[in-house]
């Protein structure tokens, strides 16, 4: 039961992260590719946890973990330069 | 003991700067003196040993992988140029002394004079074919410098380059062919090399090689046709002339083909090359020494004759030759170091040299008169005389060539002949028109005779010239005898030294010699108005036009390829790494290795497709900036994922935290650099570009594909492997080769990134570009820190620093350490710029970045020499287990106080990199540091 | 699985060389970081691909991946930041004293249109 759960989760990332590439081709606006780098870090992060389930290792949550909290900066500073335009006020 | 008498005069260079600066002229005088003396001194209580005929050898190992070793012989060879270096740069110190100047700096001479003799000590001492040679080069600078001592004059510098140039030109070809001779011999030292000559003749580069080291040896004994460097070398102040042209600098190459003579003489190259070259040097230079009407410039031009006289008789190969040759090395020292003297006597005193004007001086000075005439015909062959001596044995030999040698030889003796003439001629010339032939015209001043320091030299040396020519056998007979033996290096057939050998055919050719000279000399006149007509052929402009020639070649040939333009430097340098990577994979091999290789599964191929996605775009939109930076943020997050995949947790864990970092930085500087930039090259060139850069990555991709499909020399991964436990007591191994193992390569690379943060704090430190002010702000907000951001990035700080703290703590067993931990710290820091306001978290913040790095590169120091106290090896580690109430089982390591080092570089040098630029962001609204 | 590496690392390899060709400093920055990534990519790829085997020992296994190529790879990225940030620094510096953001420091900008 699991494993097709798995299985079906990992098709559905697949179909997620060829999603979010074409909205990182597309765009159109800078905003809209913000959104799909943020996106995309999302995607890794269920990946790792979909990968960390089916190989049993608890190495793989942490790393997940790290990028939830990091990937978050990147998209601030994106953000702030979109509508500051500058970082450091 | 041997070392000591080329490290004496080298040491003692020094003495006479030290004296001459602070105690005047003769305390610099005596001391050089006594520095030679010394010299001297040991090579004649050396001396009694060589005459029993053992070779002393001396021996210290330099650098024996590279067969350089400072191994020294003193055999006759050595000890016969031993003398007349010591000997005769006695002389010269004394005369130098009262020949230069007050103005003249005596203690720079001496200093020179000194390094020069050293050199030339070490270069006839060295048993070692690349000592020798360092010397030999030791020689040509010193004697460089000492040529150009005037340097205020035009003249002396460029005889000064000019000799530089040829000698040290030669030098270099001495050096290729050391490296043949010491390659075919096996070896560098002399000893080995002198028992090889059979093995060396037979080689097939013994052509090649023979020719690169006469071509040393001619530049250096100024043959022709590079002879040209010498008679402009006369531009020296007259003693170094009298030291470097009769014993010492120009005698090295002949030197050389003595010292080599066992291994490379006796062929039929040999004694075309090097015996066709004397013949030629000895009667081109004796013609031309008539015309001179310079008196240095005829004494220069008749040591070239001389010169090739002596290389003639090495070149004709017999034991006697060498005999005459060697026994010509001494005569012809002795007397031209006279006349050079007495030539210095009458510039000093009249201020002239030119044969013109000084005539007739013989009632002004009749006693150097004496002295200089005796030396003169001693260089003519006057009986009676040492130069008689070796002249007719020359005149043997060549007779005895004709005799042995068939039908061409005869003409040996005959030409001969005609240098004795030249010779006598020219010798003539220099008695008569100074010191006779009428009145003296138009003299700066008339001469008196000079003080009798200055004179004694030459009455020494002309009498050594009297001695050695009336009786041979009891003067210089055993010395003669030794070094020639170790010339020929067997024993010598016998000779006789004596002045009468009967009424024979060299004595005819000696007569004819005399008698010649003087009929041509009384016909001079109309000899120098074929001279003028036809005058000889002068080497320098032909040097000159080129040196212009070749100096202007390679400057266009610089201009070409350096036209200051970086991306043209860049693409050149890609091109010749792609040609070099085409080359080595010409030489063919199999490309795929037989590793079996895993199937690739669906997951990989989508990440890797978008990867291809986003780089592709990077590359594509380069020109708009912050698509550009989102799009390698992309990039980043992919390679992430990859060293996740590929069991690396420790990578992917650094590689997200400075992906992070970076967008930051990138974004700070976008503000600063144009944001949408237009095409900055033509198509040609982008199209060019992309062929490089697509040969580079084909190149890339097949060097990885090689490399994955071949097994693993696992040795060393398996050594780190089974040590990290037991040996760095940490189970991530990662962590214990950053920290412990390699942890001085650590140590190199935190220094760099303090290196790289100064750098940065240098470079930015009141040179800021303006921001440009069309920036995109996309979406503008008017709220400056919005409250969720401000409000949501403190909790984040106390988060981060919470799990940097946990990541750095667990490094040495699990994912993480100093590295991970300082990035996120800095991550967390910065956060808390962007949320809020720059000068509110400055101030409650609160840290000295700079001193935060400085801080932690001084703990990682201290912990080495921890390590060192204990008389471990710098960056010893220790650790050991602790038993802890509440947190159960411990270990501290002192790999844990490094980590803390590299964990405070990291904190300490990223902040500041960010902040010097943010900082700027942060001024334009205000705000003072 | 290795040539699906092997071509990401060329591709990567192309477009930081083509980008650090660039005259803009920010390209070069933007090909240097391309660049660094196929490096780091290539030097783990020389200790060989190993899938699920971290090098952190004692967790029941009893064959891991490489370790060097790893501890080479991770000081690599962090010198490689440092790069990048003297890169930018140094092309603030180019702008101020040159008004320009060219390698070269001379603006040449090309009429022909963007293809």
């Amino acid at each position: 039961m699991l494993n097709l759960a798995v299985t079906l989760a990992f098709t559905l990332l697949g179909v997620a992260l060829l999603l979010t590439g074409w909205r990182l081709w597309y765009g159109p606006t800078t905003p809209d590719r913000i959104l799909a780098l943020d996106t995309l870090y999302l995607n890794a992060v269920a990946l790792l946890v979909l990968t960390g389930i089916r190989f049993a290792s608890a190495l793989y949550f942490e790393a997940a973990l790290f990028i939830a909290l990091l990937g978050f900066i990147s998209t601030v500073a994106l953000c702030r330069f979109v509508q500051r335009g500058q970082l450091f006020e | 003991m041997l070392l000591f008498i080329a490290l004496i005069p080298l040491l003692g260079a020094l003495l006479p700067l030290w004296a001459g600066g602070r105690r005047g002229r003769d305390v610099s005088v005596w001391t050089t003196a006594a520095v030679t003396a010394a010299s001297l001194a040991l090579l004649l209580w050396l001396s009694p040993v060589v005459f029993d005929g053992v070779v002393l050898q001396a021996n210290w190992p330099w650098l024996p992988q590279l067969g350089l070793n400072f191994t020294f012989r003193l055999d006759g060879l050595a000890l016969l140029f031993g003398l007349l270096i010591t000997g005769i740069g006695l002389l010269v110190i004394l005369y130098a002394r009262y020949y230069l100047a007050e103005r003249d700096d005596l203690g720079r001479f001496y200093a020179l004079l000194l390094l020069f003799m050293g050199a030339m000590l070490g270069m006839v001492l060295a048993d070692n074919l690349l000592l020798l040679l360092l010397f030999w080069e030791l020689t040509s600078l010193s004697s460089f410098l000492l040529i150009g001592y005037w340097h205020s004059r035009a003249d002396a510098r460029q005889g000064a380059r000019m000799a530089l140039t040829v000698t040290a030109a030669g030098g270099l070809a001495l050096l290729a062919g050391f490296l043949l001779l010491g390659h075919i011999a096996g070896s560098f030292e002399l000893s080995t090399v002198l028992a090889a000559g059979e093995t060396v003749k037979n080689h097939p580069g013994y052509p090649v090689m023979l020719m690169l080291i006469l071509l040393g040896a001619f530049t250096k004994s100024a043959q022709f046709p590079f002879h040209f460097w010498l008679p402009h070398a006369m531009a020296a102040p007259t003693p170094v002339s009298a030291y470097l042209h009769s014993a010492t600098m120009v005698k090295a190459g002949v030197f050389l083909l003595a010292r080599l003579f066992p291994v490379l003489a006796d062929t039929d190259l040999w004694f075309y090359l090097v015996g066709g070259t004397g013949l030629i040097t000895l009667l081109f230079a004796a013609y031309a020494a008539l015309f001179q009407h310079d008196l240095k410039g005829l004494l220069a031009y008749s040591t070239i004759s001389h010169l090739g006289l002596i290389t003639l008789l090495l070149g004709l190969s017999t034991p006697l030759a060498v005999v005459a040759g060697v026994f010509h090395i001494i005569n012809h020292a002795v007397f031209k170091a006279s006349l050079f003297m007495a030539a210095g006597i009458i510039d000093h005193e009249t201020g002239c040299r030119d044969m013109r004007k000084l005539n007739g001086l013989f009632k002004y000075i009749p006693w150097t008169a004496t002295l200089a005439m005796t030396a003169a015909a001693a260089m003519a062959g006057v009986p009676l005389l040492n130069g008689f001596l070796s002249k007719e044995m020359f005149f043997a030999q060549t007779v005895y060539q004709a005799a042995a040698g068939g039908e061409v030889h005869w003409l040996l003796p005959l030409l001969a002949t005609v240098a004795g003439i030249f010779s006598v001629a020219y010798s003539a010339r220099f008695i008569h028109d100074v010191f006779f032939n009428g009145e003296p015209i138009n003299l700066p001043r008339l001469p008196h005779e000079p003080p009798p320091y200055l004179r004694a030299p030459v009455e020494v040396l002309v009498a050594i010239c009297l001695l050695v020519g009336i009786a041979p056998a009891y003067t210089v007979g055993p010395l003669l005898a030794i070094a020639a033996t170790s010339v020929v290096g067997g024993p010598l057939p016998p000779y006789s030294l004596a002045i009468w050998h009967g009424f024979n055919l060299p004595l005819l050719m000696s007569s004819l010699a005399l008698i010649g000279g003087a009929l041509m000399y009384w016909q001079r006149r109309r000899l120098f108005r074929l001279g003028d007509r036809y005058p000889p052929p002068d080497g320098k402009a032909l040097f000159e036009r080129g040196l212009n020639l070749g100096i202007a070649a390679t400057r266009r040939l610089t201009e070409g390829l350096e036209n200051g333009s970086l991306q043209r430097y860049l693409a050149l340098l890609i091109g010749v790494a792609l040609v070099a990577g085409v080359a080595g994979a010409w030489q063919g091999g199999e490309l795929t290795g037989d590793q079996p290789l895993p199937p690739v599964d669906l997951l990989s191929l989508l990440a890797a497709l978008l990867l291809v996605l986003t780089t592709g775009l990077t590359m594509l939109w380069h020109r708009q900036r912050l698509t550009a930076i989102i799009l390698l943020g992309g990039v980043g997050l992919i390679v992430v994922l990859a060293f996740i995949r590929f069991s690396s947790p420790d990578l992917a864990l650094t590689q997200l935290t400075v992906e992070v970092v970076t967008t930051v930085l990138l974004l700070l500087a976008l503000r600063y650099l144009p944001s949408d930039a237009l095409p900055e090259s033509m198509p040609s060139r982008r199209l060019r570009d992309a062929g490089l850069a697509i040969l580079a990555g084909i190149g890339v991709a097949a060097l990885t594909w090689g490399g994955l499909t071949r097994p693993l020399q696992p040795e060393l991964a398996e050594y780190f492997l089974a040590t990290s436990l037991p040996g760095g007591g940490g189970a991530n191994v990662v962590n214990v080769i950053l920290v412990d193992f390699r942890g001085f390569d650590t140590l190199g690379e935190a220094t760099v990134l303090v290196i790289a943060a100064l750098g940065i704090t240098a470079l930015l430190t009141g040179g800021f570009p303006l921001p440009i002010r069309s920036s995109p702000r996309v979406v503008s907000i008017e709220e400056r820190w919005p409250l969720l951001l401000r409000m949501g990035a403190r909790p984040l700080l106390a988060l981060t620093l919470l799990l940097a703290a946990y990541i750095f703590l667990r490094g040495h067993h699990l994912p993480g350490g100093g590295f991970i931990a300082g990035l996120m710290t800095a991550l967390a820091l910065a956060t808390q710029y962007l949320a809020g306001d720059f000068r509110w978290t400055t101030a409650q913040l609160n840290l000295d970045y700079q001193r935060l790095m400085g801080g932690g590169l001084a703990l990682i120091g201290f912990t080495g020499l921890v390590s060192a106290l204990f008389g471990y090896p710098f960056l010893t580690s220790a650790f050991t287990h602790a038993h802890l109430p509440i947190f159960g089982d411990f270990e501290i390591a002192s790999a844990m106080a490094f980590d803390l080092g590299v964990y405070l570089v990291v904190v300490g040098a990223v902040m500041r990199i960010l902040l010097e630029l943010g900082q700027a962001n942060a001024e334009e609204n205000g705000w003072k540091p | 699985m290795e040539a699906l590496i092997a071509g990401v690392i060329g591709l990567l390899t192309t477009a930081g060389v083509y980008l650090l060709l660039r005259g803009h400093t920010f390209s070069v920055a933007l090909g240097l970081a391309l660049l660094s990534y196929a490096v780091n990519l290539f030097l783990l790829a020389m200790g060989r691909l190993t899938l699920n085997r971290p090098p952190i020992l004692g967790s029941g296994q009893t064959d891991y991946a490489d370790p060097v190529p790893q501890a080479l790879v991770l000081t690599a990225i962090v010198i490689g930041f440092a790069m990048t940030a003297f890169l930018i620094a140094l092309a603030l510096r180019t702008r101020y004293e040159t008004g320009s953001d060219q390698v070269d420091g001379v603006e040449t900008t090309d009429p022909a249109p963007d293809p």
